[in-house]
């Protein structure tokens, strides 16, 4: 293993730095890089997309997700001016006298040559190690060597060392020879003129909120879990509950799980499970057309473009929404659920409304590790843990320092045209101090033919960039 | 369900505040989830609490507060407080709410001021000691200091008409105010007639069992009796000397020695290991604040508590004196006990927290009464 200093070389320099590689920060990382700035996205995960890739459809168009995230994933790692890192992790950022960062990475072995995997998957095949997919969240296994993800952007396999038995089968199955158990973890250094932060959220664990018992009912899934099951890389190709494998026929939406709940610790709304819980429900409706599917909710919040007829539009096709907080769960015979609520625009009384499967719709939480690695200046968080923002209502991505701006919902959170605008704002912002403030000019590859375009046409952005254009 | 005639209710904007005076909680927080209904374990299909409760306050919808007997059927489990959401605290407020009807029932104004100011708290034990005092060093027989001669310095039978003339004003004071509960959660209620046999049938069925053994505490708490058994020896050890006190005063009062094993003296003990046993628990509970019940203690709580245990410890030391031939000793103790005693009785049961003994237990009769109205005695 390393001793953790850095190679002898001078640090390598980019315009900025963008750390995590979800919507937001993949979106951020092009138009930097269609703008002409030298990016380095960093992602600590085996694979970029983020959570946006794991999702069914989007609401309120019910457009596929895939469609909206695989654009991007292809764009950035096939762009001239972006330099992608996955299973890396962004350790220090040191603010240098000049201004610019110095920012150290650390690149986790992968124990697979990128250069050499082709994503074949015969690693997979070999490998007689199964654990839960993370990716799946738990719905189905995976191989301890495994391509993270069917759509996942780099499709190369990732060896993962803490359930590895060492039997070498993998690298015997291996036809490319990508197999090298010798790697180490890497440690180096780059100078990035500014950083833009992209780190997004953590989902609620759901197993906090004791009372819908979930973890111990097999029948009480997580949003995400649903969203899996009715995506078009789903486990099963079908839905169906994970006690008995039967088809649910009743299925209930709990509304805010770890949303407005002080006694999770978390007062705050979470935006986008009002919405996510809908376009579900109309899946599961096209998926199961004689399932009753009812909504448990204290207020729907329909608050943006088009919202509001999608509501009506769920309603209409035979949701039933039912006022009142899911208050407890209790199992019955044969892993049925039994949902305690208050009758709460009618008389006020306890009410007991069974069902065959319980999805609870899990809130946004903040992913607040990134302000630790700031080691000479403070990036301020909320009360919450959410990156604070200079200024809400005048400057909304910028951050408590000068340099580092903030996209996605890492400040908050936010549904994914929101993300993606508060991508391309923050880009502006960070463009405006390097070339304004620090009076850098952008030292990527200047595409011309993109320039040319873009004056006979709308926008240059977002086409593809030819490689040999310099 | 049958067409519901809209009927217009006077908002009384300032009933938060009211309320919120009374007891320690934030039910403004409250967003109406119904979590703290659904939770609670009285919750049977039939029980609207605590949530429509705060609705109405929140409304300021004061008389429908006043109409519900819900209220006294909570007997502070806190399962609602510990799930609610908003940690409105929706157990704190039905305790706040109990307190605000207490002041409410009582017309003659002293149960509001006992409620909302400390020193008329001060005044009323002050006061009511003075008038004992007065008594005793008016009325009081001999003073023989060779032994000890308590129903000489304290000649029973005046003892003995003094109880029975503060029963009597007070059960009168109490069942005015049981009479306006009645007026309020019931006679205001529009609904059905029911049958004067009903009303006495009804009493028979619930006013005796819940008055003597206070069940109802233990659907609150499923397999856990500790709260409902503290509260009975409470009362059981009060209601023993209270049989003493007014039944058996000729002969517990006597210039004579019984035996430390006699009847009267074991039935003595027995009161008394009762009476400090049932403190024991609330005592420890408000000082430790070990659950939500015990968690905010308005000061009337403790004056409640406090003065039980000073008139416990002094009739202890009563005896214990008495015993020890200590003639001085035993007839200032004396005083001092009948002192507390008649503040304790006066204040605390018409019109403050020991009125709960009458209004806890005509709650589930008037509660239902008010549901036969409602729905008609068919069901």
């Amino acid at each position: 293993m390393t001793d953790g200093t850095p190679s002898s070389p001078p640090p390598e320099r980019y315009d900025v730095l963008v750390v995590g590689a979800g919507i937001a920060g993949m979106e951020a990382s092009i138009t930097l890089g269609d703008a002409g700035f030298k990016t380095l996205l960093v992602e600590r995960e085996p694979t970029i997309g983020g959570k946006v890739l794991l999702l069914s459809k989007v609401f309120p168009t019910l457009d596929c997700a895939s469609c909206i995230s695989g654009t991007k994933t292809s764009r950035v790692s096939h762009h001239p001016n972006i330099d992608m890192r996955t299973y890396t992790e962004v350790e220090a950022i040191r603010r240098e006298p000049d201004g610019s960062f110095l920012v150290r990475l650390r690149e986790k072995p992968r124990y697979v040559d990128m250069a050499t995997c082709t994503g074949c998957g015969d690693c997979e095949k070999a490998c007689p190690i199964i654990v839960p997919k993370e990716n799946d969240f738990g719905l189905r296994g995976r191989k301890s060597i495994y391509i993270p993800f069917d759509t996942g952007v780099p499709k190369k396999a990732v060896l993962d060392m803490k359930n590895c038995i060492y039997c070498m089968a993998c690298e015997r199955a291996c036809p490319a020879d990508a197999i090298d158990f010798l790697q180490v973890e890497k440690v180096r250094e780059v100078r990035v003129g500014a950083v833009l932060l992209s780190t997004g959220f953590n989902l609620f664990p759901a197993e906090k909120k004791t009372a819908y018992h979930y973890g111990e009912y097999p029948n009480v899934v997580t949003a995400m879990q649903m969203d899996r099951l009715v995506g078009p890389t789903r486990p099963y190709n079908s839905v169906m509950r994970l006690s008995d494998g039967k088809e649910p026929a009743n299925i209930a939406y709990a509304l805010c799980t770890g949303s407005r709940d002080l006694t999770v610790g978390n007062p705050r709304c979470s935006q986008v499970c009002c919405m996510y819980s809908m376009k579900q429900a109309q899946l599961l409706m096209g998926i199961l057309p004689t399932a009753d599917i009812t909504l448990y909710y204290m207020d729907i919040r329909a608050y943006g473009k088009g919202f509001e007829e999608f509501y009506q539009q769920t309603k209409a096709m035979g949701v039933k929404f039912v006022r009142g907080r899911v208050a407890k769960i209790e199992e019955t015979s044969g892993n049925d659920l039994r949902v305690y609520h208050e009758d709460t625009e009618g008389r006020g009384v306890l009410v007991k409304s069974d069902h065959d499967l319980v999805v609870l719709s899990i809130g946004l939480l903040p992913n607040p590790g990134i302000a630790t690695i700031f080691t000479n200046e403070t990036l301020e968080l909320d009360e919450m843990g959410w990156i604070k923002m200079r200024n809400e209502t005048q400057s909304p991505s910028m951050t408590s320092i000068d340099g580092v701006f903030v996209a996605g919902c890492a400040s908050g959170p936010k549904d994914i045209p929101d993300s993606i605008a508060e991508a391309s704002s923050a880009v502006s912002q960070c463009i405006a101090y390097l070339t304004q403030m620090r009076g850098l000019a952008p030292s990527g590859v200047v595409p011309e033919q993109t320039r040319q375009e873009s004056n006979g046409e709308a926008s240059g952005l977002h086409r593809e960039v030819p490689v040999e254009a310099k | 369900m049958a067409a519901v005639t809209p009927t217009i209710h006077r908002s009384n904007p300032g009933l938060m505040k009211e309320i919120q005076g009374l007891g320690a909680f934030d039910v403004s927080a409250c967003y109406s989830c119904g979590t703290c209904t659904s939770v609670c374990p009285l919750s049977d299909g039939k029980t609207i609490f605590p949530r429509k409760l705060i609705t109405y306050v929140q409304l300021g919808l004061e008389d429908k507060l006043l109409q519900s007997a819900d209220p006294w059927l909570c007997y502070y489990c806190g399962e609602c407080t510990d799930s609610c959401p908003r940690k409105a605290d929706p157990a704190g407020f039905m305790m706040a709410t109990r307190r605000w009807l207490t002041t409410k029932y009582d017309f003659t104004g002293i149960s509001k001021a006992l409620y909302r100011s400390h020193v008329a708290d001060w005044i009323g034990i002050a006061l009511l000691s003075f008038i004992a005092a007065l008594f005793i060093y008016l009325l009081h027989g001999p003073i023989v200091t060779s032994t000890v001669a308590l129903a000489t310095f304290a000649p029973v039978d005046i003892v003995e008409t003094g109880d029975i003339v503060i029963l009597g004003v007070l059960s009168a004071f109490l069942l005015v105010n049981v009479f306006r509960m009645y007026y309020y959660t019931v006679y205001t209620k529009t609904g059905k007639e029911i049958a004067f046999t009903t009303y006495l049938k009804e009493l028979f069925i619930q006013l005796p069992i819940n008055f003597l053994t206070q069940y109802k505490i233990r659907s609150c708490t499923p397999g856990d009796n500790r709260d409902w058994f503290s509260h009975w020896t409470r009362f059981a050890g009060y209601a023993l000397l209270f049989v003493l006190a007014v039944f058996l005063m000729y002969e517990w009062q006597t210039d004579q020695f019984y035996p430390l094993w006699s009847p009267i003296m074991l039935i003595q003990y027995v009161a008394a290991g009762l009476f400090f046993f049932g403190l024991s628990a609330p005592l420890y509970g408000r000082i430790k604040k070990t659950k939500n019940m015990y968690k905010y203690s308005h000061a009337t709580d403790w004056m409640f508590l406090l003065m039980l245990l000073a008139t416990g410890v002094t009739g202890v030391l009563i005896v214990i004196f008495r015993y020890a031939l200590l003639p001085w000793d035993t007839y200032i103790i004396y005083s001092v006990h009948l002192m507390l005693v008649t503040s304790l009785l006066v204040l605390e049961v018409p019109f403050a927290k020991w009125s709960h003994m009458a209004y806890r237990t005509f709650a589930p009769y008037f509660a239902r009464l008010a549901e036969l109205k409602e729905v008609g005695e068919a069901v």
